[in-house]
């Protein structure tokens, strides 16, 4: 299931925030080796204090096994910032209608290779859909994420392939990070949900958040 | 999109809350309102056409000092339904003073970012019920962002500072893409003429109308032209 925080609701649930700062390390500093900062465990930047949406897919005990965090284009946001280099020096695109998707990962510790409700695939196909429609709920048309070749591949293989990708892939620390544009419609959204065969609505009612939480916690 | 342009109403205060009146006769809303904090100068500036009577009540009642569709909202990235401040009681109070100066609870709130850390907000506001509104938002949600930003950007350049300093930072990709169409190519042509999909040519467009100010790309071709950024052809 899929929460969005931001900045209205980020205080009365910042354990799950705190959680997924605690995947982020695990995923960007451990298992990729990027060169991002880590305290305490949790992997923060600049852009986490600009109030970002952090979409987060939480498992049925309450355990946040995904995230991706999305940033208007008008504002500061990583490729007009840090990763501006992929752009080959161009100055990033600026549109109301376009978001940036960065620090999408799920939880490989937890999630396995199968395609049932606790996989890799499952889990990164409900982060989409989550965001996908969070996106376009908000008047948002397209967005460009920030992925690794690895992300790229699993995207296309998931019915959820980038129509198209901005600058050049350049090496960052020890991975690569590429541009990719996504439309957000609802044609990505159907073909996304067909491949990972989920019908139902993805997100949970702020009300029902405590439940599953207060679970973790038991 | 057959959008509301600022650059067509004449200049000075007026054309912006010419502006929201137009906007609110196109969306079929009631009342829009606008506001921001120019980080240049501190000045706040702001617009509404909502009733004289209930602009002097809010005012008079300091409600901007806590009325939560201005201040919760600007940290946003997605637009904020105020139905979600209905247990807040700032919001209640507020609202419920509303409501007697006919002005419906039943609204949203736009954040807009911009890049010099700037940020402002741009909120709408409809006298309907809960599906009415469910019906109306998803058709007019688009136009809403655009226009809420090209409201932004046109008070920043309004100020003489930003004048100065606003030059458009168009990537070579949109000044290739906005020099085609200026050569009468079509969107379809373009995305062969560069080996790129169609998609890909209309986001670069959308970027370079918005960064130029422009809501067409005819307009931002011209604009283009005039700023030295493209050739006439």
């Amino acid at each position: 299931m899929i929460v969005v925080l931001d900045a209205l609701n980020r205080e009365q649930h910042h354990s799950i925030l705190d959680e997924m700062y605690k995947l982020r390390a695990r995923v960007f500093r451990d298992r990729l080796g990027w060169d991002v900062e880590v305290r305490d465990g949790r992997e923060m930047d600049v852009f986490d204090e600009l109030y970002p949406a952090h979409v987060i897919s939480m498992n049925d005990d309450g355990k946040v096994v995904g995230c991706m965090r999305l940033l208007q284009t008008t504002g500061p946001h990583m490729l007009s910032d840090v990763f501006s280099d992929i752009l080959d020096g161009e100055p990033p695109l600026r549109s109301s209608t376009i978001w940036e998707a960065t620090r999408f990962c799920v939880d490989t510790n937890t999630l396995d290779q199968g395609r049932g409700r606790n996989s890799i695939s499952y889990v990164t196909s409900e982060v989409m859909i989550g965001s996908f429609e969070y996106a376009m709920r908000a008047g948002i048309q397209d967005a460009v994420a920030v992925i690794d070749p690895v992300m790229n591949r699993v995207l296309k293989r998931s019915g959820n392939a980038p129509y198209d990708y901005l600058g050049t892939p350049k090496q960052m620390g020890k991975v690569v990070a590429m541009a990719a544009l996504m439309d957000c419609s609802a044609e990505r959204v159907a073909s996304i949900r067909e491949f990972a065969g989920i019908q139902h609505d993805v997100f949970v009612g702020e009300d029902d958040l405590i439940m599953p939480m207060e679970r973790a916690a038991a | 999109m057959d959008l509301v342009d600022l650059s067509t109403i004449p200049d000075g205060d007026i054309h912006f809350q010419d502006f929201i009146d137009q906007l609110c006769e196109k969306l079929e809303l009631e009342y829009a309102s606008y506001a921001t904090t120019n980080p240049v100068n501190g000045a706040v500036q702001g617009y509404a056409n909502y009733p004289d009577e209930w602009k002097k009540h809010y005012i008079g009642q300091a409600f901007q000092e806590f009325d939560p569709t201005l201040h919760a909202t600007s940290r946003s990235v997605a637009p904020i339904e105020w139905r979600r401040f209905k247990r807040n009681a700032d919001f209640r109070r507020v609202f419920d003073a509303a409501g007697e100066f006919g002005v419906s609870s039943q609204g949203l709130s736009i954040p807009i970012r911009g890049m010099y850390g700037d940020s402002a907000i741009f909120s709408v506001t409809r006298n309907c019920d809960d599906r009415e509104w469910g019906l109306l938002l998803p058709e007019i949600i688009v136009e809403l962002q655009m226009s809420a930003v090209h409201m932004h950007d046109a008070v920043l350049r309004s100020s003489l500072l930003m004048k100065a300093i606003a030059k458009p930072a168009l990537s070579g990709r949109e000044k290739e893409i906005l020099q085609w169409t200026a050569a009468g190519k079509s969107q379809a042509d373009i995305g062969d003429i560069l080996g790129i999909s169609n998609r890909t040519v209309e986001v670069h467009i959308r970027s370079a109308r918005e960064k130029i100010g422009a809501l067409s790309t005819t307009q931002a071709v011209a604009r283009a032209v005039s700023m030295g950024i493209i050739h006439a052809i």
